[in-house]
């Protein structure tokens, strides 16, 4: 009888699922429900508590936000595609976009957008990851990138000053790593791709093009294997440390935070999350573009996130009212600056650019001088899960294969991934 | 069970007459089909829970099944192709296999020889420190894998590690070491994760059958001049063979298919290939590749493997009980 009782229950679960229909004209009584990536604003609860009150104003409905890991993210997204239990809205990182597009589980944007006369105002390296094949299905909403953060207070007592050029780079590490045996000159993580390409770029090596319909991986090339020797060669002459070699992105972080590190690649999203680890860390570090080869600045991936509507979704003015609401104006400009990101409608860009923030502006240098995009394809995705570009930093770190080798087989492996071969 | 009797009672009992002859066919119909009466709610929940979700499984594994699969909903039959690329994979001979089954082997036979020693250990103990060392292992048993796992990371993690720390300051290593970046130490870390994680089971299981064991039988054995050891493999253990029959079984069960003690490790999750086993395998193609079919398949081949093996294994215990 339980048993019996339980097996209604789930059905009855099952059956009410999204079933908030009804006038499309009027939000009144209606729920949207939306997911958001956590982590990504340390004030996010108290954001989304004024955009909820701000949204039932404008459309009289009410919003259901719910947070969602960027780790279980991508698996919770495709259970729910399976299961059509997606949610109306949901943050969507933007290397997934064109894969959940391809998969038909988002509903074009192009006409909303339009309407609403946003065209020519979204940030085009945003536009670009989200549109796929000639649709737009992710709506810009923020960007990041990642550029050279370096803990002052070791530069200074090391006596040197921030690197320009990959020459500059090695001496400040050699020169830290004498003052300093103990500390990690620079980061050199084994498990954190967008970490890596800069280099791969910045000698004039590409990831990956395309030619017709045929992606090829240019990790191999000359210029990419200059790049690489480079970046695992700091790691090579001592300068990073063995536990590096495992690192993912959060474990640099956890290291700068403790003041173990002299240099890393990291994120314009992490100074908060840096002085929030260890309040000590304020005002003890600094950034500057990632130094290119001999001078200027080699290219960092622009990783940001879009709103994307699912089709599933009952009423989709009511949904595209939500990312507007979001993705423009004062909303926007407020999420940028509590979670140290780029908005993603370009008025409001121009006004962060003009900021002199020093840990700000570096990154907004890099964010227009150098920024690039990865493989817009949707199996990049596949090659992210693959850990195609980890696997070739953590064997050639690890010391069982050189940058040959390693890069050799990584270029076979993307390039095959991303014409949808396994 | 004894609750039935009663009620099986009455209901066979003052029919009227006209019925008599058809009655021994209807009682024993009914009595047949009593038992699946009752259990028919227990089935439904597991054929649900259990039986549909494993039929679907080896469905997928025939057919290459991705995202667009999902949202579709269409079937997409390819065969057997998923278990032909599966088995001209380099990797599933050279890597996986060797991981899922040698480790496999080793964490087995670790965690049954030292949840016995534990057992053994156990028995000799007065009441009140039985309970109280028996609950200080169940506390490992408690810890789940996810936590269990973290703390064997941080123990033997390159820089703040107090492995790396200990062997320094020891002298037995000049530089810190990163022990998961090699096949070797990172099972070896895995494999203490795994019995620590394990024993417990097996040493309050294997302690049961020992305080059953009657002492007239090892008084005897003594009295025949038998050493503790002999004791011990000659007279014990024979009688615990049903007990150690399940202990092993479900240890392989359990250790042929660790995953989060692996995946959570760093570079478990697929940047070190050398490391991967069959679990994990599955699952990165599966969630990371949206190759669905795929990872069905290799589930199919795993829970084979699990099959046949415990089929040898309850074959081989029940024809010893025989003999």
């Amino acid at each position: 009888m339980v048993a019996t009782a339980a097996l209604v229950a789930l059905g009855a679960a099952a059956c009410s699922g999204g079933g908030d229909s009804g006038d499309s004209e009027d939000g009144e009584g209606k729920t949207l429900d939306v997911w958001i990536m956590q982590g990504t604003n340390p004030s996010a609860d108290a954001f989304f508590e004024e955009v909820t009150t701000a949204f039932k104003e404008e459309t009289g409905a009410d919003l259901n936000v719910e947070f969602v890991e960027w780790g279980d993210a991508h698996d919770r997204f495709v259970t729910s595609i399976a299961g059509g239990t997606t949610p109306d809205v949901a943050e969507t990182g933007t290397t997934w976009t064109p894969e959940f597009a391809d998969a038909g589980a988002l509903a074009p944007l192009d006409d909303f957008v339009a309407e609403a006369g946003l065209g020519d105002d979204l940030v085009a390296g945003l536009v670009e990851a989200g549109t796929y094949e000639e649709q737009l299905y992710g709506m810009p909403w923020y960007a990041g990138v990642r550029s050279l953060v370096y803990n002052t207070e070791i530069f200074e007592q090391a006596g040197v000053e921030p690197p320009t050029t990959w020459a500059e780079i090695e001496s400040a590490a050699k020169a830290i790593k004498a003052e300093f045996p103990d500390k990690v000159a620079v980061a050199v993580p084994g498990d954190a791709e967008f970490t890596v390409y800069p280099w791969v770029w910045g000698a004039g090596g590409e990831v990956a093009t395309l030619e017709g319909d045929t992606w090829t991986s240019g990790l191999d090339s000359p210029a990419s294997q200059e790049g690489l020797s480079f970046w695992t060669g700091l790691a090579a002459d001592g300068y990073s440390s063995a536990g590096a070699t495992t690192w993912r992105e959060t474990d640099v972080l956890d290291a700068f935070a403790q003041g173990n590190v002299g240099m890393a690649i990291m994120g314009s999203w992490t100074p908060g999350a840096i002085v929030e680890a260890n309040a000590d860390m304020e005002g003890k570090f600094a950034a500057v573009p990632i130094p290119g080869k001999d001078g200027g600045i080699s290219p960092s991936v622009l990783g940001g996130s879009h709103l994307s509507m699912f089709n599933t979704t009952d009423d989709q003015d009511l949904a595209f009212a939500f990312i507007e609401l979001m993705t423009t104006g004062e909303f926007a400009t407020t999420w940028g600056e509590q979670a140290g990101y780029f908005p993603g409608q370009t008025s409001l860009l121009d006004e962060t650019l003009q900021s002199t923030d020093p840990l700000v502006a570096p990154f907004a240098q890099q964010f227009v001088e150098g920024g690039a995009s990865v493989p817009v394809s949707p199996n990049f995705g596949a090659v992210q899960a693959k850990a195609t570009t980890g696997t070739m930093m953590q064997s050639i770190l690890s010391g069982s294969e050189d940058v040959a080798t390693a890069s050799a087989k990584a270029a076979e492996e993307m390039t095959s991934l991303l014409n949808g071969g396994s | 069970m004894s609750s039935t009797m009663p009620v099986a009672a009455p209901a066979g009992t003052g029919p009227e007459p006209g019925y008599r002859g058809r009655r021994p066919l209807g009682r024993s119909l009914i009595s047949r089909l009593r038992p699946w009466m009752l259990l028919t709610p227990a089935l439904l929940v597991l054929a649900v829970l259990l039986l549909w979700p494993l039929v679907r499984v080896a469905l997928f594994s025939l057919q290459d099944y991705g995202l667009k699969e999902i949202v579709s909903k269409e079937s997409n039959w390819i065969g057997l192709d998923n278990f032909v690329e599966i088995f001209t994979s380099e990797q599933l001979w050279q890597v996986v296999l060797p991981n899922t089954v040698v480790f496999a082997v080793l964490s087995v036979a670790c965690t049954v020889v030292f949840g016995t020693v534990v057992a053994v250990l156990l028995a000799s103990l007065g009441r009140v420190w039985r309970t109280v060392v028996s609950s200080a292992i169940m506390a490992a048993w408690a810890m789940p894998a996810v936590t269990g796992t973290y703390v064997w990371v941080w123990i033997f993690d390159a820089d703040r590690g107090v492995f790396n720390h200990v062997a320094q300051t020891l002298g037995l290593q000049d530089a810190p070491v990163n022990w998961f970046t090699e096949r070797w130490s990172f099972y070896a870390i895995v494999l203490l994760n795994v019995v620590h994680h394990g024993f417990p089971f097996v040493a309050v299981t294997v302690l049961a059958g020992l305080l059953s064991v009657p002492n007239e039988l090892l008084e005897a054995a003594e009295i025949d001049g038998a050493g503790p050891w002999r004791r011990f493999f000659s007279v014990i253990v024979p009688q615990l063979r049903q007990i150690f029959a399940v202990v092993i079984i479900l240890s392989t069960i359990w250790d042929f298919k660790v995953f989060a003690q692996v995946y959570l490790m760093p570079g478990g999750s697929g940047t070190n290939r050398e490391v991967l086993n069959l679990g994990v395998w599955s699952y990165t193609e599966s969630f990371g590749q949206n190759r669905y079919g795929f990872g069905a398949a290799i589930a199919v081949l795993l829970t084979l493997l699990l099959l046949a093996i415990t089929v040898v294994y309850v074959r081989t215990i029940l024809k010893e009980d025989e003999l």
